[in-house]
């Protein structure tokens, strides 16, 4: 169980590295806003995971898939928000009118 | 390796390569792409906090990034608000 943890965790934390590095690397905010997502939707469960299984269930275990859950579902939020400024900005979307 | 070393090392390594590139990135070109960067810090810095509360075996710690992972959704969707259409 020790090992699966830390496959999970190091696997996790592969997945991150390589899309902080791919954001920063290529060019155009557009294109970098797709590798913000691998971080919060695959990443972050995936050590989120690792814990549950390293430290068995408890309510210590919960907090930690409770933030991990949370950073989940506000990735994609978050993504959206920013594609739709990026998107007024660039000139692609009309902006709102604020009435 | 000891499940500590593996707390240790991942928080250790996801600071050096995950928080580099978005404090880069953070910090240089367009207010868009600045934004970004803080995006990917603010979800870097959440799981540092649980990989160092797991290190520690101090689950108190727990709370500091719940709250960040939060105020760290606010945060960006308050600077979207604030930039909006040139």
């Amino acid at each position: 169980m020790q090992t699966l943890a830390q496959v999970l965790l190091f696997a996790g934390v592969a997945v991150i590295v390589a899309s902080s590095w791919a954001a920063l690397w290529l060019r155009g905010p557009l294109v970098r806003l797709h590798y913000l997502s691998p971080v919060t939707t695959i990443g972050a469960p995936l050590i989120g995971v690792s814990v549950v299984i390293a430290s068995g269930w408890s309510l210590s275990t919960g907090l930690v898939l409770l933030t991990v859950l949370l950073l989940a579902a506000s990735g994609p939020a978050m993504t959206i928000a920013l594609a739709r400024v990026i998107a007024q900005r660039e000139g692609i979307a009309p902006g709102e009118s604020h009435e | 390796m000891s499940l500590s070393t593996a707390w240790y090392l991942a928080s250790v390594i996801l600071l050096l390569g995950a928080m580099g590139p978005a404090l880069l990135l953070s910090s240089r070109r367009g207010p868009t792409d600045r934004l970004i960067g803080v995006s990917l810090g603010g979800s870097v810095a959440v799981l540092v906090g649980l990989l160092l509360s797991q290190a520690y075996g101090e689950s108190s710690y727990l709370i500091v990034p719940f709250v960040l992972a939060v105020l760290a959704l606010t945060g960006v969707l308050v600077y979207t608000r604030l930039l909006g259409p040139r």
